[in-house]
C-alpha cells in the first residue's frame, strides 16, 4: 500500500504534506507534487494535512491512473524536503474540477 | 506497484495498522515487508515475537506466525520457541522501555546464550503507549510527563549493553533511512546466532526530533559514521573527516588537514574482542558523530548448538522411559 | 531386580514380631541422615514391607554445627501392612548429638527407644544445644529406653583399617548408626552394601562398610537392647515396585506424558526449594525427548515454556509459591492465548520466603484465583508421591483437550517423601491424542479462535502453510482471533474461557470414597494429606464410628458429584494445612455448612490430629 497525490493538487501545490512526511517521499513538479510509491511508508501523516484533500490511500477504488502517474513522475522530478509558499493563485483553483489537462510535466525546483 | 514481485510471497497481513500517523514504526514495517520476500523463507516458517509497547504491535501487521507477548518478556518467549523449533526464523520486536527496563534481564540472557533470534530494538527514548514518561534511554534534562523538571539520570546505551552481553551481532540503523535499514535487516537475518539491532525511531508525538542529527538529510552525514568492514572510518558531507584511535580514546580528525585515511581507525566487525566496538558504541552526539551499521558480527555456537540433542525417536522412547523407571532398586511381588 | 520372597528376614534368638515401626534419624545437616533414612526405606521395601518416608531438613544448607537450627531428620515408617503415612510418633530415635535429641524428643512414643551418640554429649555439644544438664544423666529421659552408643569413637576405631583420614572416618558415623538399626529390626545389609559400592570410591566404601557392620555388631553384642524385632513382609498388590519421591514421580510423569502425546517436553525452571529436584531429574532425560532450560528468572521460565507450547511442544514450568507469584502475569497470558501448558507448584510454607523446606497447602487460593482479570484454569493436586505421576499426565491430557494452562499442586511433604510405587509399563498407558489443523493451500481464511465441541481452539503449529496467525494478550475476536475491544465480544470470551475450564469436569473419573456416600460425618482432604486422613478414617470406622472420607484431586473445577455428596452428610470437616482455603471454596460453591481442621506449623497432619477431630465432631453431635 501507498498514498498517492491526485488531481486536486494541480495548480494548488500547498506543500503542507512535505513538512510532516518522515521519509521525504514527495517529489515536485512545476504545478503539482507526487509521492514515490516505493518510498512511502503508509504512515498516513500527510493525508489530513492537505488543504485540498489531494492525498488518498491507494486502496481507494479508481486511483490506478494516479498511482501510475505518481510512480512515473517521482522518477523524474526532484525531491522536495521543505515546505514553501503555495502559488499566489492557488485559492482560485481549489474547487476547480477536471484539472488533469492543466498538469505540467516539467520538474519543479525541488 | 513495484514493491513485491508476483512470484514472491506477500508478508503484509490484513490488519489495520494503528500507530500514530507519521510514526517511525511505519518506516521500519515498510522495510521489513520489503526485505522479507527477498530472504528465501516462507511466511509460515517465520515467527515474530514482541513485548508490550507501540513497537510490539509489529507482529500483527505481518502475515507470519506471531506472538504479541507481555511486557519485556519477548526474548524469553522467543528462546523457548526457538529451542523447540530450530526450523523457524524467529524475530523479536521490542522497544527501549520493553527491552531495557522491565525486560532487561531477558535481553541480556538471550544475547549471552546466543539464541538464534533477531532482536530489533526500536529506540525512541520515550514511553509512547503510556503517554510520554521518560524511558531508560531518555537523555538527561528532557522534560517528560513524569519529569516536569527534566529527566535526572544518565541513559543506558543499547549497543553497549548488547556488546557487554557478548552478543554475536550488533548493529544500529535509522527508521527512515530505507537503504541502510534494509541492508542491516538483511545482515541480521543472515546472521546465525543472536542478532541485536538498535533502530533509531522517531516518536513525533512525545519526543519529536530525538534523532534529527542522524535523520535529517541536510546534516546527518556530518553527525554519523557509516561503518564498513575493512574500511577506515570516514564521514562528513564532503567525506573529509575521520575517526582516529589516540591512546585509549577516539578523536575526530580533518582529512584535508594533513591527515590521510591511512591514519584512521579501520573497522573490523569480526574482532573477537568487543573493546573497539564498545568505543564505537560510546560515540555520542553532539560530542562525536554516532556510528551506523554493523559494529560486530562473529560466529559462535548458538544456544541450540550447545544443548544436548540426543533424543531418540518417539517409538524408541518407550523402552528408554521404561529403563528409567527400572533404574535403582526394584522388586517384584508375585501374584 | 529382586524377588522379595527370596529375602529372608534376619531372626535372632530373642527376636519378636513387630507389625509397624517408625524410625527417625536425626543429626547435623552434614551427618548423612537423609542417606541413612532412605537406605532403611529401600531395604525395608526390598524385604517386602510397605513404607513411607518423611525427610525434614532445615532451609540452611549448613546451619551452625551442633545447634538445634541445623538439625536434619529423616523418618521412615515400615510395616507388614499398608502404610499410608510416615507415622505420627517414632519408635526409635537415633540422635547423633544433643541438639538432635532436643529437637526430636517430642516425636518419640512413650517408652520408645532413643539411641544417642554419647560421644557427642560432651560439654561443647550440650552447650550448643543449650542443655544445662546432660539429659542422659539427669533423669529427664526416664520414661524412654535410652541406648548409649559411643558411635563416634567406635566408628573411628572400626574404620581404622581402611586407612582413611580422620575426617572421612568421622563421616562414616551414619553407617554405624544404621548398623545398629539394621540389627534391631533384622534388616538385610545387601542393598545398602550395593549402594555403598556404587556411590563411593573404593577406600571410602570400605570404611562405610566397616562402620555398618560394626554398628550391627554393637547391636548384637551390647546388652543395651532387650530384644530385636522382625517385621514380616506386607502383602501388596502383585507387580513390580520401586521407591519414588513426589518430585521423581513428576519428572517420570512429564516424560511419559510427552511420549504418550508424541511430543517433546520443554521444562523450564528457576532454582527454588522444594521444586528444583524436578529440573535436576529431567535434565538427565534428554534422550527421551526432554529439553530443560534453567531460565534467568521465574518469569523467563514460564514465558519460554509458553513459547515452546506455541511451537508445538509440551511446555512445562515448575516452581514453588514465591515463584508462582512471579509467574502470575504470564499465567494470565497463557489463559488468554489458550495454549496448553502445565505449571507445577510444589507448595511450601508461606507467605514470602516463609518456611522454604516445610510443608503447607496454602497456595490453593493462588492457584484457583490468583490472577488479574477473569482467568480461570484447571487445578489438580497430587495425593502423594506416586500419585504425582498420574496427576501430571492427566494435567497434560486436560491441557491439550481444552487448550488451557493447567496448574498441578504438590507440596514439600509429597515432593521429598518416598513410597513404594507399582510402576507401569508405559506402553500400556492410554495415548494422548492431539489433532493439529492441517495446511490450507487455497487461501481460505484460518480461524485461530474457532471452537470445537469442548470449546477449545485449534492448536495450529508454526511451519504449517496457510495457518499463519497472531496471538497475544489483547482480547481477541471469537473465531477470527483479530484484536477486539468490542464489549459484547469480551463478555462472550470471558464466559467461553470459564465454560471451557468447567468442561474439565467431563474428563474426570468419579470420586473415590472411603465409607458410605451419606451419613454423620465426612472428612474432606486434598493434596498430600490423603494417606493421613484415609488411615484415621479407616481406624475410626474399625471402631464402628460413622465417618467417611473423600479426597479431591480436582480443585478447579470440582467433580460433578461433589455437591450432592457434601449435602448428604450431617457434618463436613475439611482437613488442610492452611487456614481454611478449600473450606471457603466449598462453602462458596455449594452453600454447605462445612467446618475446617487446619494446621499451619510447617508439619503434616498426624493421624491422631484427624482421629481427635473425628471424636470431637461425633461427640458434639451427641
Amino acid at each position: 500500500m501507498t498514498f498517492v497525490v491526485v488531481e486536486s493538487c494541480i495548480k494548488c501545490k500547498h506543500t503542507d504534506c512535505v513538512a510532516v512526511c518522515p521519509v521525504d517521499c514527495f517529489y515536485e513538479g512545476e504545478n503539482m507534487l507526487v509521492i514515490h510509491p516505493d518510498e512511502c511508508i503508509d504512515c498516513g501523516v500527510c493525508e489530513p494535512e492537505c488543504p485540498v484533500d489531494a492525498i488518498r490511500a491507494d486502496t481507494e477504488p479508481g486511483l490506478e491512473k494516479w498511482l501510475e502517474l505518481n510512480a512515473e513522475l517521482a522518477g523524474v522530478w526532484p525531491v522536495i524536503t521543505e515546505q514553501k509558499d503555495p502559488p499566489s493563485d492557488a485559492h482560485l483553483w481549489k474547487d476547480t474540477e477536471n484539472k488533469f489537462e492543466l498538469l505540467s510535466r516539467n520538474p519543479g525546483d525541488g | 506497484m513495484s514493491v513485491v514481485e508476483k512470484s514472491q510471497p506477500n508478508f503484509a497481513s490484513d490488519q489495520e495498522v494503528r500507530w500514530c500517523p507519521g510514526c517511525g514504526d511505519f518506516a521500519i514495517l515498510s522495510q521489513m515487508k520489503k526485505i522479507m520476500p527477498t530472504l528465501g523463507v516462507k511466511p509460515e516458517n517465520v515467527a515474530f515475537v514482541s513485548g508490550i509497547g507501540c513497537s510490539s504491535r509489529f507482529p500483527y501487521y505481518l502475515e507470519t506466525y506471531g506472538m504479541h507477548g507481555i511486557h519485556g518478556r519477548a526474548p524469553a518467549i522467543a528462546t523457548g520457541l526457538k529451542r523447540m523449533r530450530p526450523d523457524l526464523q524467529v524475530w523479536v520486536v521490542t522497544g527501549d522501555g520493553d527491552a531495557l527496563s522491565i525486560g532487561c534481564t531477558h535481553l541480556l540472557h538471550a544475547l549471552r546464550r546466543n539464541v538464534d533470534i533477531k532482536i530489533l530494538l526500536f529506540n525512541n527514548r520515550i514511553y509512547g503507549l503510556t503517554k510520554g514518561q521518560f524511558s531508560p534511554t531518555t537523555p538527561p534534562g528532557l522534560v517528560t510527563s513524569s519529569t516536569p523538571g527534566g529527566t535526572a539520570h544518565e541513559p543506558l546505551h543499547p549497543l553497549s549493553i548488547a556488546l557487554a552481553s557478548n552478543a554475536t551481532f550488533v548493529a544500529r540503523s535509522v527508521d527512515t533511512n530505507a537503504r541502510h535499514l534494509g541492508d542491516v535487516l538483511r545482515r541480521a537475518a543472515a546472521h546465525r546466532g543472536a542478532a541485536f539491532v538498535e533502530i533509531y525511531q522517531n516518536c513525533h508525538i512525545f519526543n519529536d526530533g530525538a534523532f534529527d542529527h542522524a535523520k535529517d538529510a541536510a546534516v546527518r552525514e556530518d553527525h554519523t559514521v557509516e561503518l564498513v568492514h575493512g574500511q577506515p572510518l570516514v564521514f562528513g558531507k564532503e567525506r573529509n573527516k575521520g575517526i582516529r584511535l589516540v591512546g585509549t580514546d577516539l578523536e575526530v580528525v580533518e582529512l584535508d588537514n594533513g591527515r590521510s585515511a591511512g591514519d584512521l581507525l579501520v573497522h573490523d566487525e569480526a574482532s573477537q574482542t568487543s573493546a573497539i566496538a564498545q568505543m564505537l558504541a560510546g560515540m555520542e552526539h553532539p560530542r562525536m558523530p554516532e556510528v551506523l551499521g554493523v559494529l560486530r558480527d562473529i560466529d559462535l555456537p548458538t544456544h541450540n548448538d550447545l544443548m544436548p540433542d540426543d533424543t531418540v525417536s518417539v517409538a524408541a522412547r518407550a523402552d528408554k522411559i521404561n529403563q528409567l523407571l527400572e533404574t535403582g532398586e526394584t522388586w517384584t511381588v508375585g501374584g | 531386580m529382586n524377588e522379595c520372597q527370596q529375602v529372608e528376614p534376619v531372626v535372632r534368638g530373642s527376636a519378636q514380631n513387630a507389625h509397624s515401626v517408625v524410625v527417625r534419624f536425626a543429626g547435623d545437616s552434614g551427618d548423612g541422615m537423609q542417606v541413612a533414612g532412605s537406605q532403611v526405606a529401600v531395604t525395608s521395601a526390598l524385604m517386602g514391607n510397605d513404607i513411607a518416608t518423611f525427610p525434614d531438613f532445615p532451609a540452611e544448607i549448613r546451619a551452625p554445627k551442633g545447634t538445634p537450627a541445623g538439625v536434619s531428620g529423616f523418618q521412615v515408617h515400615f510395616a507388614s501392612s499398608d502404610v499410608l503415612t510416615p507415622g505420627d510418633q517414632v519408635d526409635v530415635l537415633v540422635a547423633m548429638n544433643p541438639a538432635a535429641l532436643k529437637v526430636n524428643l517430642d516425636a518419640v512414643k512413650p517408652h520408645g527407644t532413643i539411641i544417642v551418640d554419647v560421644d557427642a554429649f560432651d560439654r561443647k555439644g550440650l552447650r550448643l544445644a543449650k542443655y544445662e544438664n546432660n539429659p542422659i544423666e539427669d533423669g529427664s529421659l526416664g520414661e524412654y529406653q535410652v541406648v548409649e552408643a559411643p558411635i563416634t569413637s567406635q566408628t573411628r576405631a572400626a574404620v581404622a583399617e581402611a586407612g582413611v583420614g580422620h575426617k572421612i572416618a568421622t563421616r562414616c558415623r551414619n553407617f554405624f548408626a544404621m548398623g545398629i538399626v539394621y540389627w534391631l529390626y533384622g534388616r538385610d545389609l545387601d542393598a545398602t552394601i550395593r549402594f555403598i559400592d556404587t556411590r563411593f570410591s573404593e577406600e571410602v566404601a570400605q570404611a562405610d562398610k566397616l562402620a555398618l557392620t560394626s554398628g550391627w555388631n554393637f547391636g548384637e553384642t551390647t546388652e543395651a537392647f532387650e530384644r530385636s524385632y522382625v517385621v514380616p513382609p506386607a502383602k501388596p498388590k502383585p507387580g513390580t515396585y520401586r521407591n519414588v519421591t513426589g518430585n521423581e514421580a513428576l519428572a517420570f510423569g512429564l516424560v511419559t506424558a510427552a511420549y504418550l502425546s508424541g511430543k517433546e517436553l520443554f521444562y523450564s525452571a528457576y532454582p527454588i526449594t522444594p521444586a528444583s529436584d524436578i529440573l535436576h531429574k529431567l535434565s538427565r532425560f534428554s534422550e527421551c525427548g526432554v529439553r530443560t532450560f534453567q531460565a534467568e528468572d521465574e518469569i523467563a521460565a514460564i514465558c519460554s515454556a509458553i513459547g515452546a507450547s506455541f511451537g508445538g511442544a509440551l511446555g512445562v514450568t515448575g516452581s514453588s509459591g514465591p515463584g508462582i507469584a512471579l509467574k502470575t502475569e504470564a499465567l494470565g497470558y497463557a489463559v488468554m492465548l489458550e495454549l496448553p501448558l502445565v505449571v507445577i507448584n510444589v507448595q511450601r510454607g508461606g507467605p514470602s520466603t516463609g518456611l522454604p523446606t516445610k510443608v503447607e497447602q496454602a497456595d490453593l487460593f493462588q492457584a484457583v484465583m490468583g490472577r488479574n482479570g477473569e482467568a480461570p484454569m484447571p487445578v489438580l493436586a497430587a495425593s502423594g508421591p506416586s500419585d504425582c505421576f498420574e496427576t501430571v499426565i492427566e494435567a497434560w491430557r486436560i491441557a491439550t483437550k481444552l487448550m488451557t494452562p493447567v496448574m498441578v499442586l504438590s507440596d514439600a511433604f509429597t515432593a521429598n517423601g518416598a513410597e513404594p510405587w507399582n510402576y507401569p509399563d508405559i506402553r500400556t498407558l492410554e495415548p494422548i491424542s492431539i489433532d493439529h489443523p492441517k495446511a490450507m493451500t487455497h487461501g481460505e481464511p484460518f480461524m485461530p479462535y474457532e471452537r470445537d465441541e469442548w470449546l477449545a481452539r485449534p492448536w495450529a503449529l508454526p511451519g504449517t502453510e496457510g495457518l499463519t496467525h497472531r496471538i497475544g494478550g489483547i482480547e481477541k475476536q471469537n473465531g477470527s482471533g483479530a484484536i477486539s475491544y468490542d464489549p459484547q465480544n469480551h463478555e462472550t470470551m470471558v464466559n467461553l474461557r470459564a465454560q471451557k475450564v468447567k468442561n474439565a469436569r467431563d474428563l474426570m473419573t468419579s470420586l473415590e470414597m472411603e465409607g458410605e456416600r451419606s451419613g454423620e460425618l465426612l472428612i474432606v482432604s486434598w493434596g498430600g494429606m490423603r494417606g493421613t486422613c484415609r488411615e484415621a478414617v479407616k481406624r475410626a470406622r474399625g471402631e464402628g464410628k460413622s465417618v467417611s472420607h473423600i479426597h479431591l484431586r480436582h480443585l478447579n473445577p470440582f467433580p460433578k458429584d461433589l455437591g450432592d455428596l457434601l449435602r448428604d452428610f450431617k457434618q463436613v470437616i475439611v482437613a488442610e494445612l492452611n487456614s481454611g482455603q478449600l473450606l471457603q471454596l466449598l462453602r462458596a460453591e455449594y452453600l454447605v455448612d462445612a467446618s475446617g481442621l487446619n494446621k499451619v506449623r510447617g508439619q503434616p497432619f498426624r493421624i491422631d490430629d484427624i482421629a481427635a477431630q473425628i471424636d470431637t465432631s461425633l461427640e458434639e453431635k451427641n
